[in-house]
């Protein structure tokens, strides 16, 4: 760990602030922090409770050079907001670590009570002194993450969803949704927690004018708000599953990105987050290429 | 005029005036299409379309220029892309993706225009109302054929 913090504190010389995690989270897990200090940066950590895409803080702070402690998945929404230029690459320095798959807090906090003491040292994962298998807390997205030591693990019950939501029908996924979008309380948490949209103040889910959705709490405002996110995010979705996670109710967020990314990756053979370089693909066209339609 | 609620949303410079010409020349053609005028399908945000679907209604249909013919050079180009992948998400959104439709009608396809439109209004009256279609349950749900407009 001192390795950490000693990379951290490099990064500091050299930058006005580094985005971090600290163990002041409730049950000793990560909280995400802002180092401005050497002294500061003693508090760093870095394990398996670092769930959340720091990335997201990165907008907001243009105009300073910040370091950012990213996993293999925070990465990919870096490198797509500087696709985007909404930050500029020079003013960021990006200390990557070595994910060792992160875990499902609110997963074990379910089985073992809010507050649970979480403990991993990297091998042995302890839940309030108890060891657990970390294979049955590990996140969806991890599974099927390249990088993970864990690839062929994880039998979690999201991973089912997803397979079943494929084989539903069309009136069962309309029932899906509603009954879905019926327990969202529009806290606007998935909004706020994902990286990519960074438009704040302007973000057409709280103008009256055009009054795209209302302020109501009902399954069908509550759906125009995800299909406004869904659309938005079309082509630039990394995938980090941040909106998922936030989310209280538990609403499965991702299986939309999912399917949309797939679609992506079907018509333009496109990943976002992968190459600095690359033009969106719906901010772009492709005359000959794009044969869709009629002629 | 059926029940139906089927929405148009028609380029000013290609398909508005197509339609415009469809009806000048008498082409017989169901009404049930309720046309709103854009100046390009590339002002079409694919927002508008399922806002159309969640507000009820049955059918959504989008028409401009025929690629390369762009008014404004590269709109429909630009829409094609965003049209294409709504079209390809709507089942995941819970939405039958015969309900929607993007074509492209010059101003000079009167006769193209009235056959769009008679296909579309014909195969949205046999899925039926949104909400009511598809389950085995609910069956057929509409019999009354949609009203020909006389001339």
């Amino acid at each position: 760990m001192s390795e950490h913090i000693t990379k951290i504190r490099e990064v500091l010389a050299e930058t006005d602030m580094v985005l971090g995690w600290t163990a002041s989270g409730a049950g000793g897990v990560a909280a995400p922090a802002r180092f401005h200090t050497a002294e500061e940066a003693a508090a760093a950590v870095f394990d398996s409770t670092c769930v959340h895409n720091l990335a997201v803080h990165l907008p907001r702070l243009k105009g300073r050079t910040v370091g950012i402690v990213a996993k293999a998945c925070d990465a990919r929404s870096i490198i797509e907001l500087i696709a985007e230029r909404e930050i500029d690459r020079e003013q960021v320095r990006i200390i990557a670590v070595n994910c060792p798959a992160v875990l499902d807090v609110k997963a074990i906090w379910s089985r073992y009570g809010y507050g649970a003491r979480v403990e991993d040292d990297g091998s042995e994962l302890r839940v309030n002194g108890e060891m657990v298998d970390r294979k049955t807390f590990v996140q969806a997205k991890c599974a099927n993450c390249t990088e993970s030591k864990f690839a062929s693990a994880s039998a979690s019950e999201r991973l089912k969803l997803s397979e079943d939501f494929k084989s539903m029908s069309v009136e069962e996924r309309r029932e899906f949704w509603r009954d879905q979008y019926g327990r969202c309380i529009r806290c606007h948490a998935c909004r706020e927690a994902c990286p990519m949209c960074y438009c704040r103040d302007v973000c057409i889910m709280q103008t009256t004018d055009p009054h795209w959705t209302g302020g109501g709490i009902d399954a069908g405002e509550a759906e125009m708000m995800q299909l406004i996110r869904v659309n938005h995010l079309a082509g630039r979705c990394t995938a980090c599953g941040e909106c998922e996670r936030a989310c209280p109710v538990g609403i499965p967020l991702m299986l939309l990105m999912e399917e949309q990314n797939r679609a992506i990756k079907e018509m333009f053979d496109y990943r976002a987050g992968i190459d600095p370089e690359a033009k969106p693909p719906l901010l772009t066209f492709d005359i000959k290429g794009d044969a869709w339609g009629d002629a | 005029m059926s029940d139906l609620k089927l929405i148009g949303f028609l380029c000013n410079w290609c398909s508005y005036a197509g339609a415009d010409m469809a009806g000048t020349a008498r082409m017989k053609q169901p009404g049930d299409l309720r046309v709103i005028r854009l100046p390009c399908t590339g002002r079409v945000n694919p927002l508008l379309i399922l806002k159309a679907f969640l507000e009820g209604a049955d059918g959504v249909l989008v028409s401009g220029c025929h690629p390369g013919d762009c008014h404004y050079n590269v709109g429909n180009y630009h829409a094609r892309r965003r049209l294409e992948l709504l079209q390809r998400m709507l089942p995941a959104y819970g939405i039958d993706a015969g309900r929607f439709h993007y074509t492209w009608v010059s101003a000079s396809e009167g006769a193209r225009w009235a056959d769009v439109v008679s296909d579309f209004t014909k195969r949205i009256d046999s899925l039926g109302k949104i909400g009511t279609s598809g389950s085995a349950k609910a069956g057929p749900a509409v019999a009354e054929e949609p009203r020909i407009l006389e001339s």
